[in-house]
């Protein structure tokens, strides 16, 4: 109980602070004109919308109750003290400081001089346009109703899902009869899930249908982000060999669809679809390559080298000696886009040639991840040598992820320097690097479908945030750093690695993943 | 033709000379153990055999086929597997994944559920734990996991390392008990201990190792008696 409420005030502090800076910035009016929009609500003021700052505030607090009930949802009255303390203690911070500002402008003095988005009418937005009682009893009413509504929609939800897990697993003690505990521990999935795979699958193909230009061109960006981040979930995520180069291998296939296909600056031009191949040959070239020095080292010292190595390839891109076979800082021009069929492929065909890579890769990892090999990376990862003295070869297995790491990479960067019909040395720089690596972290290490989550966080949500226009990053690094605070293993993490993270509160895998040990 | 012939090996970290000409066999059936204090170079002597340290001089053979040159992950498909020193468990992963992580070097998948049977009849208390992620077994627990992964490798040798380590003296009893009934069923066991009294209890032969070098090899019986081995490792004036 004590706990529940120390943790309740905790993450309610937070929540408190991060919400009166986003009022300090003036995002909050920004963002209340785009809940209103949504919305259909009418402006009435000039600073911003009032009935979309109530929807915000509403929204920030529903999410802070639910992440509040996180910690123990076993019953709905620990739901209730933890829903109750953290919106407490949110509509303490918000009311507070509004009554402050309202009382200071209600004193006529000039808060703009040191708070540039404070002044006389953004006060009044912050009121919602009512006297300084009320806009205060309202903020802290939505608060406290709004915060206790999430731990219980939360509680509910899980409890839920908890009926659920059940019922799985009485029917996985059913099927036990029928085959052997290893086939089982293997399991394919369930047909239901699969019938879930195939509607998501139809969303995918039939969305690039009704986005714009511009949308397709930003998703088909998440799409090669998506790409990279699947080669690089294999090298740290699965193997466990931290490589931050490895915009490096992106570099490469780039260039190498680039040049082959490009008149200038030499004048091969080959067909778009033996490059796009002979991109992914070169780059799992290029990792095995780095591959047989760089491994032997371990951890850190391999970070640093890869970190070496992506530079490197940057800065022979962009040197002056290379530039009269590979352009230079001007990079190259002209790269030739694929085509079928005699058609040329335009914006949303290039998208659809993304997705399609992305499933056939998807359907490769899961494949590899089920088998030996996966089984061989997940014992490295976890001790190298005495995955040694299992047998496993790890130099071999180490070699292994790094060239598929790299080949998918690879693809992902033909793909880019084709849609956009240039590739220079600014497209890959190791801010590529670090954003791929960004993307597994928030979407979840070791999960597929965490990549996926985190590509649109990380390339996505920058482009929906383009309304906020200078606020992107602020907002962007401060979701970051939330993330990492509520939720550290990641959006969508593979259930073992969240397991890792909350050492003690779980030490039994979810029946889902691990299906062995029911004896009836 | 003994089964395991140590002949003469010298081992280096970097300049420290760690073993200084080693020889040991080991026939088949045998519990052989090798003790001596800390730093005497036992678990070096046995990461060696086990290709994880490479010997500078010396050659290792292993039913007539010389091994000092095979890289350690090729020995487990020769026959030879390690229980590492510290237990060296996957921590992170179920006891079930240790047992399937131990059967990796297994050709064929068919003979795994009677492998796991059989493991499981040795220590019925991994069964109970079976979907127990193994970081939070208890240290004898963890120690017979450690034991059950090398054995779902069928090894013909297999190289523990300080089976004892850590244990509560009723725990290392019962380890010791399982080594006794493992080698019955036909495996041979090179032992390394610090606890010289319960590893010359169960051993057949034994070797004396003293700062890198053999000082010592003889019965399990007689190094009991010796005055020497009484004094230094058995604690008996």
């Amino acid at each position: 109980m004590k706990d529940l409420i120390k943790q309740g005030l905790r993450l309610g502090s937070i929540f408190g602070v991060v919400i009166i800076f986003l009022i300090l910035f003036g995002l909050t009016s920004t963002l209340s004109d785009i809940l209103g929009e949504f919305v259909n609500l009418e402006s009435r003021t000039r600073t911003g919308n009032p009935g979309g700052l109530m929807i915000l505030f509403a929204l920030l607090s529903l999410w802070a109750g639910s992440s509040a009930s996180a910690s123990d949802r076993s019953n709905w009255k620990s739901a209730l003290v933890s829903g109750v303390s953290v919106s407490l203690i949110i509509g303490l911070f918000v009311a507070a400081f509004i009554l402050l500002v309202g009382f200071l402008d209600s004193a006529d003095v000039e808060m703009r001089d040191y708070l540039a988005q404070l002044d006389h009418l953004s006060v009044q937005f912050l009121l919602y346009g009512r006297s300084l009682i009320a806009g205060v009893l309202i903020t802290f009413g939505i608060f406290l109703i709004f915060g206790i509504l999430g731990a219980l929609l939360a509680y509910w939800y899980e409890a839920k899902q908890a009926g659920e897990v059940i019922q799985k697993q009485v029917l996985v003690l059913k099927e036990k009869a029928l085959d052997s505990k290893l086939a089982k521990q293997y399991k394919e999935n369930p047909r239901s899930k699969w019938i879930g795979y195939g509607l998501l699958g139809l969303v995918v193909f039939i969305t690039p249908q009704f986005l714009g230009k511009y949308w397709n061109y930003a998703m088909g960006t998440v799409g090669i982000y998506v790409l990279m981040g699947l080669g690089l979930n294999i090298v740290v995520g699965l193997a466990g060999l931290l490589d931050l180069g490895y915009v490096a291998f992106f570099a490469i296939g780039a260039y190498t669809a680039g040049l082959l296909t490009a008149p200038a600056p030499l004048p091969l031009q080959i067909g778009f679809w033996p490059v796009l191949i002979f991109s992914i040959v070169m780059a799992a070239f290029a990792g095995i390559l780095l591959g047989i020095p760089v491994l032997r080292m371990r951890g850190d010292y391999l970070a640093i080298v890869t970190l070496g190595f992506g530079e490197i390839i940057r800065v022979l891109i962009r040197s002056d000696m290379l530039a009269p076979y590979v352009g230079g800082p001007q990079g190259i021009r002209d790269i030739a886009g694929p085509s079928l069929f005699g058609i040329a492929f335009s914006g949303k065909a290039y998208l659809y040639l993304i997705i399609i890579a992305i499933l056939l890769i998807i359907l490769f990892t899961n494949y590899l991840q089920n088998s030996k090999v996966g089984r061989a990376w997940m014992a490295m990862r976890e001790d190298e040598t005495v995955a040694q003295a299992m047998g496993i070869n790890t130099l071999y297995y180490k070699l292994m992820a790094f060239a598929t790491g790299a080949a998918f990479a690879g693809l992902g960067g033909a793909l880019f320097a084709a849609r956009n019909q240039y590739t220079g040395p600014a497209d890959h720089t190791l801010m590529v690097s670090i954003n791929v690596l960004s993307l597994l972290i928030v979407g979840g290490m070791g999960s597929i479908p965490g990549v996926i989550v985190g590509a649109f966080v990380l390339k996505g949500l920058p482009e929906i945030l383009r309304e906020l226009d200078l606020y992107r990053l602020l907002v962007f690094g401060g979701l970051l750093v939330f993330m990492m605070i509520i939720r550290p293993e990641g959006i969508w993490p593979a259930p073992r690695r969240r397991m890792e993270l909350h050492e003690g509160e779980l030490d039994v895998l979810p029946p889902e993943e691990s299906l062995v040990g029911k004896e009836g | 033709m003994a089964m395991l012939e140590v002949n003469n090996i010298h081992t280096y970290y970097g300049n420290i000379h760690a073993l200084k000409g080693v020889s040991i066999t080991v026939e088949e059936k045998e519990i052989v153990t090798l003790i001596g204090g800390n730093g005497a170079g036992k678990t070096s002597t046995l990461r060696t055999i086990s290709g994880l340290l490479k010997p500078r001089l010396g050659d290792i053979y292993f039913e007539g086929e010389k091994i000092s040159d095979t890289p350690a992950h090729e020995l487990v498909y020769k026959g030879i597997t390690m229980v590492p020193e510290g237990r060296g468990i996957f921590a992170r992963l179920t006891v079930f994944e240790n047992l399937d992580m131990g059967a990796y070097s297994q050709p064929d998948r068919f003979t795994f559920d009677d492998d796991l049977d059989r493991v499981y009849q040795l220590f019925p208390r991994l069964k109970e734990r079976e979907k127990q992620v193994s970081g939070t077994l208890s240290g004898g627990e963890q120690q017979m996991l450690a034991t059950a992964r090398a054995l779902m490798a069928n090894p013909r040798l297999l190289l523990m390392d300080e089976p004892s380590m850590g244990l509560a003296p009723i725990l290392v009893e019962s380890v010791f008990e399982t080594i006794v009934e493992i080698n019955k069923t036909g495996t041979t066991i090179l032992l390394v201990e610090q606890n010289a009294t319960v590893a010359l209890s169960v051993a057949n032969r034994g070797y004396v190792l003293q700062t890198g070098e053999i000082v010592l090899k003889d019965s399990a019986e007689n190094l009991r008696k010796d005055e020497m081995v009484q004094k230094a490792y058995l604690g008996i004036e």
